[in-house]
């Protein structure tokens, strides 16, 4: 079996883009084999800043005889049509036969397949990569018409060893290519993938983004040993980094001492963000005057020239924020908010200030609501947005919230109100932490919905992958934010205040949506989102949630309805929760279809003297003993009880179905006994709309 | 090897002028980057091969910061190059460039990351990187893939090397005005705040200080009635002229953070306008000959 060796080098790749890329060449690999017949045994698709490997193994080295039976057109078709067919299969008339089935007489033709070297289809196939790969942004480069994500540089194509021909962007497919692009200059001819590989990492270049991960771990790691440090764990750094270097080389850096009075994200903000330095910190986990550097060479000097020069570009970045932090705290906090209005927030929706206003108002009113003290809330609500004026946050925006803390602790706010200030930005990533605190959470509830009132209002929603706003992920943080069960609040009610907060008169009115409209609009984006919550969160299906929003109140609040989601999916897990379901389908199909036909609907009005059959008997008592229970377990926000209620019906439930007919000679009694399951109807409509679940 | 600010310059001048580079001298009037020159944004567009090479002394109002910021400079010096088309070796023939002027890049950490330039005010963007030098950005890196709203063709590849970045790190000096501008001895060496302190000092002052914006608003008004007069009758490079000066009267105002955002928008969009209009002029004359 044989091997095939591809890679495309390029100049350098975005990071970003690396491990998606990789993922699509073997995915296009895969496909483009099969469609070309080619049997295979394994995969392997490797990426580093410069190449993007496919190594197939498992290949036969050519294709074997075969033929093919191909169907035309019917007999009878257009001229057009059967020449048509003739062209494209490349054959004669004379060469088809004709065959009946079912739908007719067709033309058929067998096609006989030559065997074919597998390197002479592997030439269409590695064309067909490069036309077809996708790059997130892709680029033109001298006068070629194609495009890649960055210039292309050498095709090393083989085939068992062989050059497996190939032109593209002016290359020409070779059994040779280039190792680092510093530490190795000429050139190489490579003989297999093991070949390839253990070449490459004698020229300096480890093809395999894993073990380049692994290795910068291992680096800092030691690095951080050497003076009792530990890294902080950050992932995302390490996955960026495996996409920047070739030959990952650990150097660690000082910072000087007199830095390390300011706030440690000051310091490890520009490390990260505009570094790429790993930060490093003592046992405690407080910061350390020191990081590391992930460089792409080794050096003579052992990386003394790289360490100075990053410790220097490092030193001018904490100079400026410095001289930031001093000047940022030359003036009160508040004070930011007059640059604040002249920052708009949206053309229509006014400044980032009159954003603050309303953030002040909305926020005081749910505190109020909820019974948390509001002048704190209405405090941290005035200084939330401030620091986006600061020199800081204009040099780092990353640090907006965080810096709003540290000035609003500075000069002495209490200390539930600094908090408030950077948790009110939270979660700042989908599934990042939500704030514990009332005066965050309620602070933060109160952005969101007022961005998310305002926007509806304008008529500006999301509509396919246009979300400029970034609405959805307001909505769903609005959603993860209301899970928390600290408080109830109605959803509805506290939208229509954050409606109410808006100075809508000043605009015309032919721009926006009435309230009840936009209020319409959001709550169905937002359920829209809930539902997605639900299911990504505790792995509710979407009809759950359907059977139970079909039943809540008007008002609900999410909180309420994620527990009763969880409680029916609980139920619906088990054997009580199937069988009440089929037990509630034919409930309601007997009734449905006796209500139809009586041309009255049964609302559950049982008389009890004329119960008659010990199974009707006790699925009544047993539904006048619950069902009041049940509705007080729902209104104790109970559910879980509440359901486990619902399931110990179902021995009775079952019995009914097992010995009784409901439709019997007897009007009186049959009518009673229509009542009796409407009855068992309302007491199930309680807790979930079972129609709405699938099964 | 000397690395003083102006052999530096010299070294890049004698560099791309082996590589068939028109030599130029910097744009006449205020710019923010080399990229605003003629020779760039103009000849980018339409079908003629092109090689020139530059300084360009760019003018930032708003990163003025009155000659006391080690890193920040109201004007700061771009080596500009621009290779069109693009090379097949363009990246190869950069980092001989930086041996040339003395880099040794097997003592330094030399990276190409990914940054796509931009700019909105000449309706021009560009696929690249930030070429870092130990965590120091010296130089960007750009291909160019519009330009004035039109597409390039052919690409151009644009080298912008920031000299005073650039030099740091060859010197290995922490503050700018401390570089060696002249590499003499004695009372003849000139570091470079002797040589441009006094500049940074005033237009930091100027700009962030005397600036009457009325008036200045008043400029650029003028400016911009000037430049669609001129491509009204078909003087491209008057016009686009105007649309530098245009431009560089923005950045005044802006440096004087005297406009709210949406007029900020509003001029933007204004500067860009302009800029398009002379764009579209050079592509109708450069196809009829």
């Amino acid at each position: 079996m044989a091997e095939w060796l591809f890679e495309i080098l390029s100049e350098e790749i975005p990071s970003r883009m690396q491990k998606e890329a990789q993922a699509q060449l073997k995915a296009l690999t895969e496909s483009s084999l099969k469609e070309n017949e080619l049997s295979f045994e394994n995969i392997r698709t490797f990426v580093t800043p410069r190449r993007l490997t496919v190594a197939v193994n498992g290949l036969p080295l050519q294709t074997g005889e075969r033929t093919e039976e191909k169907k035309g057109p019917r007999i009878d078709a257009p001229q057009a049509a059967i020449e048509g067919f003739l062209k494209t299969a490349n054959v004669r008339r004379e060469d088809c036969e004709v065959k009946e089935t079912s739908k007719g007489s067709f033309l058929f033709v067998t096609i006989k397949k030559t065997s074919c070297p597998t390197q002479k289809i592997l030439s269409q196939v590695a064309l067909s990569l490069l036309e077809q790969f996708r790059w997130p942004k892709s680029m033109r480069w001298g006068s070629l018409s194609l495009s890649w994500v960055r210039p292309l540089r050498g095709l090393l194509n083989i085939f068992e060893g062989e050059i497996v021909p190939l032109s593209y962007a002016g290359l020409e497919a070779s059994n040779k290519t280039h190792g680092h692009r510093f530490l190795a200059f000429p050139s190489f001819i490579v003989e297999s993938f093991k070949d390839y590989q253990k070449k490459l990492k004698d020229h300096f270049v480890i093809l395999d983004w894993e073990e380049r991960r692994v290795l910068i771990q291992k680096e800092i790691t030691r690095l951080a040993q050497e003076s009792d440090l530990v890294l902080f764990k950050d992932e995302s750094l390490l996955d960026e980094v495996a996409g920047l270097v070739e030959w990952p080389v650990g150097l660690k850096g000082k910072v000087d001492p007199h830095f390390m009075t300011l706030p440690p994200e000051v310091i490890t903000t520009p490390m990260r963000v505009h570094q790429r330095y790993f930060p490093l910190s003592d046992s405690k986990g407080n910061l350390a005057p020191a990081f590391g550097i992930i460089a792409n060479i080794e050096t003579r000097d052992f990386g003394k020239t790289i360490i100075t020069g990053n410790e220097r570009v490092l030193r001018a970045r904490l100079e400026d924020a410095q001289f930031f932090w001093e000047q940022d705290q030359k003036k009160p906090l508040q004070s930011f908010n007059t640059t604040l209005k002249t920052r708009l927030f949206h053309q229509q929706l006014g400044s980032i200030f009159d954003k603050v206003e309303r953030l002040i108002k909305l926020s005081s009113r749910i505190a109020e609501k909820v019974g948390v003290d509001s002048n704190t809330v209405s405090r941290a609500a005035l200084l939330s947005k401030a620091d986006l004026a600061s020199l800081m946050v204009g040099e780092f925006p990353e640090l907006q919230g965080i810096m709003g803390r540290y000035y609003a602790h500075a000069q002495g706010e209490v200390s539930e109100v600094s908090q408030a200030i950077e948790e009110h930005y939270w979660p700042k990533v989908s599934g990042g932490p939500i704030p514990e605190a009332a005066p965050s959470l309620i602070l933060a509830m109160a952005d969101r919905m007022d961005t998310l009132i305002g926007f509806f209002t304008i008529g500006v929603t999301p509509s396919g992958s246009k979300d400029p706003f970034a609405l959805r992920r307001a909505g769903l943080s609005l959603i993860a934010l209301s899970l928390n069960p600290y408080f109830s609040l109605s959803m509805v009610e506290a939208l229509s205040w954050a409606y109410e907060t808006y100075p809508w008169s000043e605009l015309s009115p032919s721009l926006l949506k009435n309230k009840e409209e936009a209020l319409h609009d959001l709550w169905q984006f937002l359920l829209e989102r809930f539902k997605f919550t639900l299911r990504n969160g505790q792995g509710s299906p979407y009809d759950h949630v359907d059977a139970v929003l079909a039943v809540a109140d008007t008002n609900p609040t999410f909180s309420d309805l994620a527990l009763r989601v969880q409680a029916l999916d609980q139920l619906m897990d088990g054997k009580d929760g199937q069988n009440l379901l089929i037990a509630y389908k034919r409930t309601s199909n007997i009734l449905r279809i006796e209500e139809e036909k009586d041309k009255q609907t049964y609302a559950g009005n049982v008389r009890e003297h004329i119960l008659k059959a010990s199974a009707e008997k006790a699925l009544f008592m047993s539904l006048l003993e619950k069902s009041p229970h049940i509705q007080e377990l729902l209104t104790q926000r109970n559910f879980i009880k509440a359901v486990q209620g619902l399931a110990t019906l179902r021995p009775t439930v079952d019995q009914f179905f097992d010995e009784v007919v409901v439709n019997t000679e007897e009007e009186e009694i049959r009518t009673n006994r229509l009542h009796l399951l409407a009855l068992l109807r309302n007491t199930l409509h309680q807790v979930a709309d079972f129609s709405k679940i699938e099964g | 090897m000397k690395t003083d600010f102006q052999t530096v310059i010299l070294k890049l001048q004698e560099f791309w002028s082996q590589k068939g580079c028109v030599l130029l001298q910097p744009y006449d009037a205020e710019v923010g980057a080399g990229t605003f020159h003629p020779a760039t944004t103009l000849k980018a567009l339409g079908p003629t091969p092109w090689r020139a090479a530059y300084v360009q002394p760019s003018r930032r109002p708003a990163d003025g910061r009155y000659g006391k910021n080690p890193n920040r400079l109201y004007r700061h010096h771009q080596y500009q190059v621009i290779l069109k088309p693009s090379p097949q070796d363009v990246q190869d023939i950069y980092l001989e460039s930086l041996k040339y002027i003395g880099f040794d890049p097997l003592l330094h950490d030399i990276r190409f990351v990914e940054d796509d330039w931009e700019s909105p005010t000449l309706g021009a963007s560009g696929l690249g990187w930030e070429v870092w030098a130990d965590g120091q950005e010296i130089t960007q890196f750009t291909y160019f893939q519009q330009v004035g709203g039109f597409p390039c063709n052919p690409i151009s590849a644009e080298l912008t090397y920031g000299l005073e970045r650039l030099v740091q790190v060859l010197q290995g000096i922490e503050n700018i005005y401390d570089l060696d501008w002249n590499g003499a001895e004695g009372n003849a060496r000139m570091t470079y705040g002797d040589v441009a302190l006094q500049m940074e000092q005033e237009f930091s002052a100027f700009s962030f200080e005397q600036v009457d914006a009325p008036m200045i608003f008043r400029h650029f008004e003028d400016a911009e009635t000037l430049c669609r007069h001129l491509v009204k009758n078909k003087l491209v490079l008057p016009a686009y002229e105007y649309c530098l000066k245009a431009s560089h009267l923005f950045n005044l105002l802006d440096a004087r953070g005297v406009l709210s955002v949406t007029e900020r928008a509003n001029i933007i969009g204004r500067v860009r306008s302009l800029a398009r209009q002379c764009c579209e002029l050079w592509m109708e004359n450069s196809h009829h000959g």
